[in-house]
């Protein structure tokens, strides 16, 4: 059970969980969840730091019933596919929301939630989540 | 302590989360009658939500309204009685969320309802002294209340954040005067390892907050202000009566108690609850007003503060969702699934 959340593991991940930090390659345009000097697609070395936005589309949906181990407490939970405005597809959890209010090509926000738990004493994961945009009058 | 210059609240911000169960529908459980019901409904944080995410989200508002660099944030302080964990920091958590450069001051501070304001003082102080140019204080729970206990009805979940630097444009009130009143008194208490809270029932009222409350408002009137000269008053609503209790006692009327509070539509937010009161004034006064706050920690104190509202709260308002904004968004849930979120069904 301990395997899944690693210190080192959650710790090394921190600015893309908490920000959307990515290195980005200037070559090929990959985007990396984490520092790296090397494009891990086509191996050029002009790799920057970048920051995905807060806002994306979503393009697609499901409902996950069934949770792996460390992520039982919050189902059933939406994973979603999103769009950023450069094309960036990414996968992430849906809060705040419940299936049947999500559209595909509905604008969502991003918010740092609980990703998992591990246990009762092992560590707490938060990360990126996304959610439909607050109402403002 | 008491009176300042050049110190001004540049931005805050308010998280409630979305979720609200109808105090009826916990008395429909425990069978409390309806006139004895203390609020109309109470906030409860998601599951995937606690002190960390509630702080981190409030805070953000904050630094959205402020407009600043979060690099040049100096101190990230949060107030909580429910910190995710109890040894390891929710402020680097919040800091790290935001951005915030690793050369920063952070603590979690724990006491009672009052612990977010005493993130206020101790952050007034950092910048006044000049060992920080900004600094976040936080006040945010996810209040713990023992089923069928009188606490269940009020105990939710909020955060409030402010940021707090040197005054000048952009700033959305200065801070006139901040002092403290603290004495050891038992009202409420939680013992290490333990879930849930106790307290002194009745006990809490006299002795604890109207004796702390209006001690630190004589302060004040010591000091040389007349209570008459504040636009709005606003207290620790730990229930709907007695923010307007203390204020009757104190002689001033309600109506100026009336526009920060929020408590019977989203209960007791604890850390974050005469901080909620704050915000909802903000987002209401006009440059000019005068605000008298005081907050109430069990155990037990009050922090009390005077703030000039500026021209900077009309630009800043907006920037971020009111308070009235956060309470509408709201879904109701029934018990089970309160008791879902609130991670009291054990396997």
């Amino acid at each position: 059970m301990h395997a899944i959340f690693r210190p080192p593991v959650n710790w090394r991940h921190r600015r893309f969980r908490y920000g959307l930090v990515v290195w980005r390659c200037l070559n090929c345009g990959a985007v990396h969840q984490y520092a790296t000097r090397i494009c891990r697609r086509c191996r050029s070395n002009r790799v920057a730091e970048d920051r995905l936005p807060d806002r994306a589309r979503l393009v697609t949906l499901t409902v996950v019933k069934n949770p792996p181990v460390s992520f039982e407490k919050q189902a059933p939970y939406i994973v979603g596919l999103v769009e950023f405005e450069d094309g960036t597809k990414m996968l992430t959890g849906i809060t705040d929301c419940e299936p049947e209010e999500l559209k595909p090509g509905m604008e969502l926000e991003r918010v740092v939630r609980k990703i998992a738990e591990d246990g009762e004493s092992g560590l707490i994961v938060y990360g990126y989540k996304f959610r439909p945009v607050i109402k403002r009058r | 302590m008491s009176k300042l210059s050049g110190i001004s609240i540049l931005g805050y911000g308010a998280y409630i989360p979305m979720f609200r169960i109808k105090a009826a529908e916990i008395s429909r459980v425990w069978g409390l009658s309806e006139s004895e019901l203390p609020v109309v409904e109470k906030s409860v944080n998601s599951v995937d939500e606690d002190t960390a995410t509630i702080a981190a989200e409030a805070a953000s508002y904050a630094v959205a309204r402020a407009g600043i660099d979060p690099s040049k944030i100096g101190a990230v302080y949060v107030g909580s009685e429910s910190h995710p964990y109890a040894v390891k920091p929710t402020g680097t958590i919040v800091a790290e969320v935001l951005g915030v450069n690793s050369r920063l001051l952070s603590a979690d501070l724990e006491f009672a309802c009052k612990a977010g304001t005493e993130a206020m003082e101790l952050v007034t102080g950092l910048v006044a002294s000049g060992m920080i140019e900004y600094g976040l204080a936080i006040g945010a729970d996810t209040a713990q209340g023992k089923p069928r206990d009188a606490l269940e009805y009020t105990a939710a979940s909020g955060g409030v954040a402010v940021v707090i630097g040197r005054s000048g444009e952009g700033a959305i009130a200065d801070l006139e005067y901040a002092s403290s009143y603290v004495t050891d008194t038992p009202d409420f208490w939680r013992r290490g390892h333990e879930r849930y809270p106790m307290h002194g029932s009745r006990f809490t009222g006299a002795p604890a907050y109207f004796h702390h409350i209006i001690s630190a408002v004589r302060m004040v009137q010591e000091d040389g202000y007349s209570l008459e000269e504040f636009d709005y008053a606003v207290f620790h609503q730990p229930n709907s009566k007695f923010p307007f209790a203390v204020a009757k006692m104190l002689g001033i009327p309600a109506k100026k108690v009336e526009p920060g509070v929020v408590v019977n539509v989203i209960g007791n937010t604890y850390a974050a609850s005469s901080m909620m009161g704050l915000a909802k004034v903000l987002d209401q006064a006009k440059p000019g007003e005068k605000i008298l706050m005081a907050s109430y920690g069990s155990g037990a104190g009050s922090d009390v503060f005077i703030f000039r509202v500026k021209e900077g709260v009309l630009a800043k308002r907006n920037r971020a969702p009111l308070v009235s904004e956060l309470i509408e968004r709201k879904r109701y849930i029934d018990y089970a699934l309160y008791l879902k979120a609130r991670g009291k069904i054990r396997e």
